[in-house]
């Protein structure tokens, strides 16, 4: 029973740490000019998915936190494409699922550098590309006139070529990261579910409070 | 093959898509400085000539340029909405859109066309080419 509340408490905490990034931080990203779902992913994805992953050691976790993202991303007012972005979202949450699939329990593997950054290039490169994918193909099937194949494939050497510079930037975010969690900081429990909690709540207002300002 | 080789490797394997395929964008890049509509060639120019001018507020800000719709009625479309559009980009984006959508749009001198009540992922820029094929 404890193992599942700190198990909920972590997902809905880095979740809404994602989402929060995703909708705030992603935004002024994009409104300064810079690529910010290559940042997004290969920075603020990547870290807190590694992070989760690393610290809880709980397969399914990542899908959970790319749920609460996705739907934190929901608040986002960029027009007609709320959904697609969330759906986006979410997939890169089971992409990571897949890709990292029995990997947690097998720290030894990580230990080594080499496969730190190895990791890091596969996981973003192929959850930014798949999350890139899936909006092309949501985006037409749920706001316009439905999915061209064509339309994907001719597009499809840009998206993959898109994917090298998140995969850099995981290259070197899964490292830090590795070494981020292994700095054992212990948080008793009494602190632990009222903090996280209270994080999450701050992520959802500013949010809330951010969509409210710019509709209105 | 045991994780520990496997891994990098992947790893390697990946990068070389990256590359490879950064290379064939690249190399596959088209410059042009006019726009093909239904198989004719248009500068910018024609273009803005031929068509009625239409400003429209976007998530971007407000933005003006010619109205689609009256564009290729202007060319001499025969029955708009028995085709579908094609909107191309010079780096390979493309979107179909019906016209209904192209009622909804405008093509800017940059030149970026902009559908305001849809979503950006149909906002193609650096368009080439509006390719017009019958339903």
């Amino acid at each position: 029973m404890e193992d599942k509340m700190r198990f909920l408490t972590g997902m809905i905490l880095f979740g809404s740490l994602w989402g929060f990034s995703e909708t705030i931080i992603g935004s002024r990203l994009s409104d300064a000019g810079l690529p910010s779902g290559i940042i997004m992913t290969g920075f603020f994805a990547i870290m807190l998915l590694v992070l989760s992953r690393i610290i809880y050691k709980a397969p399914g976790m990542q899908f959970g936190m790319g749920l609460i993202a996705g739907t934190l991303r929901v608040f986002n007012p960029c027009v007609g494409c709320h959904l697609c972005s969330a759906l986006a979202i979410m997939a890169e949450g089971v992409l990571f699922e897949l890709i990292w699939y029995r990997l947690s329990f097998d720290d030894a593997l990580l230990k080594k550098t080499i496969n730190q950054v190895s990791m890091g290039v596969i996981t973003s490169y192929i959850i930014f590309v798949g999350g890139y994918i899936v909006t092309q193909i949501l985006t037409p099937m749920i706001s316009g006139p439905g999915f061209y194949l064509e339309n994907l494939i001719v597009f499809l050497p840009r998206i993959l070529s898109s994917g090298l510079p998140t995969a850099i930037i995981g290259g070197l975010v899964l490292p830090a990261t590795y070494k981020l969690s292994k700095l054992n900081i212990e948080v008793k429990d009494r602190l632990y579910y009222p903090a996280a909690l209270s994080i999450s709540m701050i992520c959802w207002v500013l949010v809330i409070v951010n969509w409210l300002i710019l509709v209105s | 093959m045991g994780k520990d080789k496997l891994i990098p490797i992947l790893a390697l394997i990946i990068i070389g898509i990256g590359v490879s395929s950064s290379v064939y964008v690249y190399a596959t890049h088209i410059e042009k400085s006019t726009i093909t509509i239904n198989d004719h060639e248009y500068t910018l120019d024609e273009i803005f000539y031929l068509a009625n001018s239409k400003t429209v507020n976007t998530s971007e800000g407000i933005k003006t340029g010619v109205s689609l719709d009256n564009l290729l009625l202007k060319i001499g479309i025969k029955c708009p909405s028995c085709n579908e559009y094609t909107i191309k980009a010079a780096d390979g984006y493309q979107k179909t859109v019906t016209w209904e959508m192209i009622q909804d749009g405008i093509l800017t001198k940059e030149p970026r066309v902009y559908f305001p009540s849809y979503p950006r992922s149909f906002w193609v820029s650096d368009v080439i080419e509006i390719e017009i094929k019958e339903v």
